[in-house]
């Protein structure tokens, strides 16, 4: 297993994955169904055909050709956690997905562990239709957790990840299918694969040092040269746990994009839908800009910027700070977590031990700080000015109640802001000659007496 | 207190002792529990029926769905008498989340030992940060616990309804009710619910309509609100399921006035909802008990179960392992250990040095050891105790008689105990230790809430220690869990107000630079104790040089799902089963869909991702790893 972890991938004259199938020889056989009967089957239909008349009405082609797609969903070495962040999407929810419940969008055929409504037999039967190449539409894999090393447990005849039997033992006899089996004989023909969490797109915490069980990801798991029928390389959404809305979000965009109305979906060069990871979390923070002012947080729970505190944000891909983490509320840096860099290949050994500031950090923090004492005074001297009505400058007072310790600007300052407002006033078009004929003459009793300040 | 099964004895002070004079105490062929059938007895029962007729199946139900993670179920079903004779839980997979912790800055532990289970997100992160801060002596201050308690309340909030109607709520749907129980729609249909008034359902059928899949507005309704309860989370997690924000000492959330009142808008609207599930789940044992009696036997169990308590008194908790019993007990949901119906104690130490764990058909070598005889207090410590376990991996080939799955085989005093969130109900009702509170009281043999007003009024509801333990009653139990966790959540939140009143802002006792300074050298052994949305959680850690040298996660799946121990007795899900009659119509035996079976299963609300895992070459094992572990060992 060791070779098989360090070995460059171009020596490698295999990928993984085919090493595995090539150990496992091919399917010869499926579930006899027949013989399991209603077993596992209590309402006496599998999911898709419990679905009301009017979600699994066909679509009309008004949108594209595409009326449902297969989704197949597998868990590796996972916590379930992308499951449980992505029952948690809104923007589409899944059961929109599932109920294809949005102009143009193609129902979604989801067969999902935690969801479904058949078990055992009856659940593997529409992963063993598309293996043998009858199942009735086009279908896609989703993995959450990373890949096992299956190899490694299979000599000593046992298994890491399993899920269902199938009589693919020698002679016909039932032996458990690993997560990574499955994945390695749909994959052919899969339209397309999609990585969620970390643990699936990089590997993530089962691949971190000490890694019992040879957890590689997807990407490594397929190699370098997989394409899916569409021609689609592994597509990555990494986070742990992603942001729900980012899995839902791009398998709607690849769907709107099948139909033929969405634009072709962006992928960075690490199969990351571009428009959601293109920019470092750093970049909008809503913290960031105590960065740009030189002040951090030394202590948890202060309200600045966390770098001090351990915080990777400026150098990490995710947009958690803006999107939030559901229904935008929530985010990393929002509620005071410092950014530990979970939607990145390095995670987790390449930031730990956590709660420790990047060492990379002390530059430019130092820098901030420098160019912060300048600009900090100049902007809490422009802000009192804007926390005052022009009426009050005109009377030199305050009314507000709370302000009765507030002092009246200092003749200097006034003098300052003055000066400021005629470098603002510069080129206001307001100040133009032209005769502002729609009014009266006089202002009404009440108004500016002088217009614009 | 005293131990049934192991020789320990108990002073007036509490101090235990091993009794004296007995060579090894704790070897499993001497010290044995009172077994009901043996083994060969089942064995022997099973080949009498084949042979008297054919309707004897053997069928193995892999994946069972709708629970979290990778399971299956094995049974024995006799279709002619309705019996299940045999069952064994399979958990099926695995990955290695202590193994990936040893050796490492104990820093770490909390954001990799979350990632152990993404069903519950914050728990394990929880349970990490008691285990460090009792290892390094930190107390956090009392907004950091507060802060805590608010999260993990809402949590649970997430986490009960999810399992209500996405996970275990269609199995009592129209879509299976009338397939699976087709004699049984008629009466839904005339049958008049008693809630009606509160969840707006005329009838059963009705009732059960609304929880279809997908397209139920049980079903839906339910799934809103897992969200509503999440968006509390991270309001102080920044991130679900895996908070951001745990830290040694307390937790880094930046706790505004905003945030309280964010959090308390969003509480506001969850009374209502717990009302209406309480009424739905009181409605549906009512309805299957009266159509037919043995749905009383359908997940039946003994009521044994154990927690190690939950949601902790903010000034009481000290993070020391010296005078848990006594902060311990002041939690909101007070620890114990109930045998038989009875409470046998509420004392951590007592449910600590009682619990083992054991491999003997789970996929590991023995590998028991004697590096700590006691705590350090004094207390005796099995070998098999997870402080002084290790487990040696050894992946095979599937033997009903011997080693078939990759959980392992946690028990108490040698007996077979269960873990539920329903089981802190069952231990806060039965001791009457828990903090004052104007919504919650512990009566002895229930509890009683005061439901806040929300669109609706005001109203008292009771929650009584159930005769009987099946799965009717772990679901009922489940949502009135529900409403305590909410509760708890609200008296948190008006803890956090008032301290904030008082201007107390503190939420970590640390910064970063004094927590990197405070590693010890020496070596500390401590344990976490906390719950889950199922129950039980707890971690134990060993640290040497500051690093971790040990770790050890026990979770509530790992005691459900747990196979047969050494002297033969199934776990807790294995004897559910198997006390569960088959109940659904069949025609003939290819109808046979086992429904009964997976009410069983489910109302113990599976969560199977928190395995470990453990690396073995070409059949050797070349690491010597510990582990425990949830779900699977």
């Amino acid at each position: 297993m060791a070779d098989r972890q360090t070995r460059s991938p171009r020596l490698q004259p295999r990928t993984p994955a085919q090493e595995l199938l090539d150990e496992l020889g091919p399917v010869e056989r499926f579930h006899d169904i027949e013989e399991f009967g209603a077993f596992g089957l209590p309402s006496g239909q599998v999911t898709e055909d419990m679905l009301p008349a009017d979600a699994q009405g066909s679509n009309p082609a008004r949108f594209g050709p595409l009326e449902k797609l297969h989704v197949f969903w597998f868990a590796g070495m996972s916590c379930d956690g992308c499951s449980v962040a992505t029952t948690g999407a809104t923007t589409p929810s899944v059961e929109s997905l599932l109920l294809g419940a949005h102009p143009g969008l193609p129902r979604v055929v989801l067969h999902h562990p935690v969801l479904n409504m058949e078990s055992g037999p009856h659940y593997t039967r529409a992963a063993e239709e598309a293996i043998a190449g009858t199942l009735n539409a086009p279908y896609a894999v989703v993995l959450e957790g990373s890949i096992s090393d299956e190899l490694a447990a299979a000599a000593s005849g046992g298994y890491w990840s399993g899920q269902g039997e199938e009589p693919w033992g020698p002679d016909g006899e039932m032996r458990t299918v690993t997560a990574s089996e499955w994945v390695a004989r749909l994959a052919p023909n899969a339209a397309a694969m999609i990585a969620i969490g970390t643990c699936a797109t990089w590997g993530g915490i089962p691949s971190a040092e000490g890694n019992p069980t040879g957890a590689m990801s997807l990407m490594d798991w397929l190699g370098k040269d997989y394409r899916s029928t569409f021609g689609v390389p592994v597509v990555n959404v990494p986070g742990c746990p992603p942001i729900g809305d980012n899995f839902t979000e791009t398998v709607a965009a690849i769907l709107y994009f099948l139909q033929g109305f969405g634009p072709l979906p962006e992928f960075d060069e690490l199969g990351r839908p571009a428009w959601l990871f293109g920019e470092t979390v750093h970049r909008n923070c809503v913290r960031g800009a105590y960065y740009e002012e030189g002040t951090f947080a030394q202590e948890f729970g202060d309200p600045e910027c966390l770098v001090e505190v351990g915080c990777w944000g400026p150098v990490v891909n995710c947009n958690i700070t803006s999107r939030g983490m559901i229904n935008h509320v929530g985010g990393c840096m929002n509620a005071g977590g410092p950014c530990i860099g979970c939607t990145m290949p390095g995670f987790p050994d390449k930031f730990t031990p956590f709660y420790k500031r990047p060492p990379g950090s002390f530059a430019s923090t130092t820098v901030s700080r420098m160019v912060g004492s300048v600009i900090r005074p100049l902007r809490r001297f422009s802000n009192n000015n804007l926390n005052r009505e022009v009426r009050w400058d005109r009377q030199g007072a305050t009314p507000s109640g709370f302000g009765r310790e507030m002092p009246e600007p200092s003749a200097i300052a006034q003098v300052n802001h003055r000066f400021y407002d005629a470098l603002r006033r510069s080129g206001d078009r307001g100040k133009a000659k032209a005769d502002v004929w729609g009014k009266r003459e006089e202002a009404p009793s009440g108004g500016s007496p002088e217009p614009r300040v | 207190m005293c131990f049934k099964t192991l020789p320990v004895e108990f002073d007036e002070r509490g101090r235990a002792t091993l009794r004296g004079g007995i060579p090894n105490p704790y070897d499993v062929t001497l010290t044995k529990p009172d077994v009901g059938m043996t083994e060969e007895e089942r064995t022997a029962r099973i080949a009498r029926l084949v042979a008297r007729n054919g309707h004897v199946k053997d069928l193995n139900m892999d994946p069972v769905t709708r629970i979290a993670g990778a399971m299956a179920v094995h049974v024995t079903a006799d279709l002619e008498n309705r019996a299940y004779l045999d069952s064994h839980a399979v958990a099926t997979l695995f990955r290695g989340y202590e193994v990936i912790l040893m050796g490492r800055d104990p820093r770490d532990a909390i954001f990799v030992a979350s990632r152990a289970c993404g069903v519950c997100g914050g728990v394990h992160a929880h349970a990490a940060a008691y285990a460090i801060e009792s290892a390094m002596g930190i107390k956090p201050p009392p907004l950091g616990t507060v802060v805590r308690n608010m999260t993990e309340a809402a949590e649970m909030g997430y986490d009960n309804p999810l399992h209500l109607y996405l996970l275990a709520g269609p199995d009592y749907s129209e879509s299976v009710v009338r397939t699976t129980n087709p004699e049984l729609w008629p009466k839904a249909e005339a049958w008049k619910c008693p809630n009606v008034h509160i969840h707006g359902f005329a009838t059963m059928a009705d009732l059960m309509t609304a929880l279809n899949p997908l397209t139920g507005k049980l079903y839906r309704e339910g799934l809103e609100f897992t969200r509503l309860s999440r968006e509390m989370v991270v309001l102080l997690t920044g991130k679900y399921p895996h908070p951001e924000n745990v830290v040694p000492g307390g937790v880094s959330t930046t706790l505004t006035l905003q945030t309280l009142n964010e959090y308390h808008s969003r509480l506001g609207k969850i009374f209502d909802y717990a009302q209406r599930m309480m009424a739905v789940w009181d409605d549906i044992p009512a309805f299957f008990y009266e159509a037919d009696d043995r749905f009383q036997l359908t997940g039946y169990r003994p009521t044994n179960h154990i927690d190690p308590g939950y949601w902790d008194d903010p000034h009481a908790y000290d993070a020391t392992y010296e005078n848990c019993n006594s902060w311990g007990e002041k939690r909101w949901s007070t620890p114990g250990v109930v045998i038989g119906g009875e409470l046998l104690t509420t004392r951590l130490t007592d449910i600590n040095i009682g619990w083992e764990e054991f491999v003997e058909h789970s996929y590991y070598e023995e590998s028991s050891t004697t590096r700590f005889a006691t705590d350090s207090l004094g207390n005796p410590l099995s070998p098999y105790h997870p402080w002084n376990k290790r487990t040696l991996p050894k992946p095979g080939a599937k033997n009903w008689k011997d080693k078939y799955t990759w959980a392992c085989t946690p028990r108490w005093d040698r007996q077979v105990v269960e873990a539920g969130c329903y089981s802190r109900l069952l231990m806060t009702a039965k001791a009457q230790k828990m903090p004052e509170s104007e919504f919650m009281t512990a009566t002895g043999s229930g509890m009683r809430f005061l439901v806040p007003k929300g669109e609706t009024g005001e109203r008292e509801v009771e929650w009584r220690v159930p005769e009987k333990w099946n799965a009717f009653e772990r679901n009922r139990g489940r949502a009135y869990h529900y409403l305590f966790s909410q509760l708890v959540a609200l008296e948190s939140l008006l803890q956090a107000y008032d301290m904030h009143k008082q201007g107390e802002r503190r939420v970590a006792a640390m910064t970063p630079e004094e927590l990197e300074n405070a590693i010890p050298d020496d070596e500390r052994v401590s344990v976490g104790w906390w719950g889950a949305g199922r129950g039980w959680l707890t971690h134990h850690l060993v640290m040497d040089k500051g690093k971790i040298t040990n770790y050890q996660i026990c979770t509530p799946s790992t005691i459900n799902a747990s196979p047969r121990d050494p002297w033969g007795q199934p776990g807790p899900y294995e004897e559910a089963v198997m006390n569960t009659p088959i109940i659904e119509e069949m025609s003939d035996p290819s109808s046979f869909t086992s429904i009964d079976m997976l009410r069983a299963i489910r109302s113990f609300d599976p969560c199977m991702p928190c395995t470990t895992h453990v690396h073995t070459g070409a059949g050797e094992v070349v690491r010597e790893v510990n582990t425990c572990s949830c779900g699977g060992d």
